[in-house]
């Protein structure tokens, strides 16, 4: 559905390079800090900036070749631009009715009353749930194949950030081949939703795993000097020093809980693991 | 296109109250004014103003990152703003001209016949005006771009007072070129004016698809 094969962006000092495949009928997650290169992966992903090399396909196309054909297709939330806030939801119909080809007039509506939105109130004047709400909502109105979500559950509670995520898995029941990219500062939110995340750190990629595996296999292991030296480190992916010995990252769990039953072992969580990738360091 | 022209005409329900003020003075110019046809170069250029307004909402809020994810293109963009312009400006210039006329029935200046023809040079004033202003908004934005345009036409005025005292200098006598011109056919000199009018804005239109290619956000 997505693919970016060796992009490279610079800004200033910043640079981004970047590589990674959304499939179709899966939900991939993007985490990292702020500044880290997620939107930036956004802009490049929609074509609203240029790579200075690499390539960038969508849905099969060159993202240089996209026009308003293929545009139809995908649905996007970006987190810091959407609509005009001089503009209202009564305003936005007939604009989006002219725009997609698809668009779900019924399904978008009944999603506004849904979700309490106010349909004549201009949308500067929405709190930002309400406007993070609005952006999805718009996002799933047209029968899109894939959809590219830049912190969609941005400033809502937890019983909207459900709801949300709700419309969002609904979005994928509706048809096997619908993918979506997806990034959130809220990691919770991406361990129930996604199939696989990606992990960037200062522009580049530095983890690709399934969640399934990163929850299931991925252990944080606390050891002392003692049991840190005697331990064996081939499934030691990072390890950092603390006062009472050394954390480690491992993406065998298992093997340390049978051989080392005396180390307290953690289960592994997006939270934990981006944090051992960026502050520990490889074994 | 039709989804961005919406977009345009909904974002001008802000303006209604400067636009109905701006009709209420415009009323009250052709009430008293000799010449009638600034009513209408007034109008269309407000026309053309209250678009470079709707760039402005438009970059708002980092407003084109979004809009580029939607089925719109650039070329697309930049096309729906002239033809966003020639609307409002062009709708400026026929309220203008029909105020005009009607003003000056009542007021017993001048014929209808005066009044259409007066519409009719006035044509191209609105459409050159685009074609410079669009290029400078979309390139500097709507406020950079405003003040851009200040420059541009006082850089213009300027020379054309130079101009002027140049000609002076070289003993060009513009009465002889401008009494030529006038035993020129009227229409010719209108079809003419049009001609260049629709060429710059051609010209103008390239320039600005041009410049939002290279845009990033």
């Amino acid at each position: 559905m997505l693919k970016m094969e060796n992009v490279r962006k610079t800004y200033g000092t910043f640079s981004l390079e970047c590589s990674l495949e959304i499939l179709p009928g899966r939900i991939t997650g993007l985490i990292g800090q702020n500044g880290a290169g997620k939107s930036t992966t956004f802009k490049l992903a929609l074509g609203v900036t240029l790579p200075d090399s690499g390539t960038i396909t969508v849905m099969g196309r060159n993202i240089r070749d996209f026009g308003t054909k293929e545009k139809q297709a995908w649905g996007v939330v970006l987190s810091d631009s959407g609509f005009s806030g001089y503009l209202t939801i009564r305003d936005i119909i007939p604009i989006l009715e002219n725009l997609y080809e698809k668009f779900d007039k019924s399904f978008f509506q009944e999603q506004i009353k849904k979700f309490g939105l106010p349909d004549n109130k201009k949308i500067k004047e929405f709190s930002s749930g309400m406007k993070a709400k609005l952006k999805v909502i718009a996002a799933v109105s047209h029968h899109a194949k894939l959809l590219i979500l830049d912190e969609p559950t941005a400033g809502l509670d937890v019983v909207a950030r459900d709801e949300l995520l709700e419309i969002l898995r609904e979005f994928m029941e509706g048809d096997e081949e619908r993918a979506i990219l997806i990034s959130s500062h809220i990691s919770g939110d991406l361990e129930t939703l996604c199939d696989d995340v990606y992990m960037i750190h200062e522009g580049k990629i530095i983890l690709h795993e399934e969640t399934d595996v990163l929850l299931s296999e991925y252990g944080l292991i606390k050891a002392d000097e003692v049991q840190y030296g005697a331990m064996d480190k081939r499934y030691l992916i990072r390890s950092k020093k603390e006062n009472f010995g050394y954390t480690c990252l491992t993406d065998q769990k298992q093997y340390y809980m049978e051989n080392y039953p005396k180390l307290a072992i953690e289960k592994g969580c997006i939270d934990s693991v981006i944090m051992m990738m960026i502050r520990g360091e490889a074994v | 296109m039709k989804g961005l022209l919406i977009k345009d005409f909904m974002l001008m329900k802000n303006m209604k109250n400067s636009m109905l003020m701006i009709m209420v003075i415009a009323v009250g110019m052709a009430g008293y004014l000799k010449d009638l046809t600034f009513i209408m170069v007034y109008l269309a250029f407000l026309g053309t103003t209250y678009t470079s307004t709707t760039i402005s909402y438009d970059e708002f809020d980092n407003g084109y990152s979004f809009m580029f994810s939607l089925p719109v293109t650039r070329k697309g963009y930049v096309l729906e703003k002239y033809a966003f312009g020639l609307i409002l400006s062009g709708g400026g210039w026929l309220i203008g001209a029909i105020l005009a006329t009607i003003m000056g029935r009542i007021r017993n200046v001048g014929s209808v016949t005066d009044s259409v023809m007066a519409a009719l040079i006035i044509m191209p004033i609105p459409i050159i005006l685009l074609a410079i202003m669009l290029p400078f908004h979309l390139k500097y934005g709507g406020e950079k771009g405003r003040i851009v345009m200040i420059c541009v036409v006082g850089g213009l005025m300027l020379a054309g007072v130079l101009g002027t005292k140049l000609a002076e200098r070289l003993h060009i006598n513009f009465d002889v070129i401008m009494e030529n011109l006038s035993e020129l056919n009227a229409g010719a000199v209108m079809a003419g004016a049009m001609g260049i009018g629709m060429v710059l804005l051609v010209i103008s239109c390239n320039i600005s698809i041009a410049i939002m290619k290279k845009k990033e956000y």
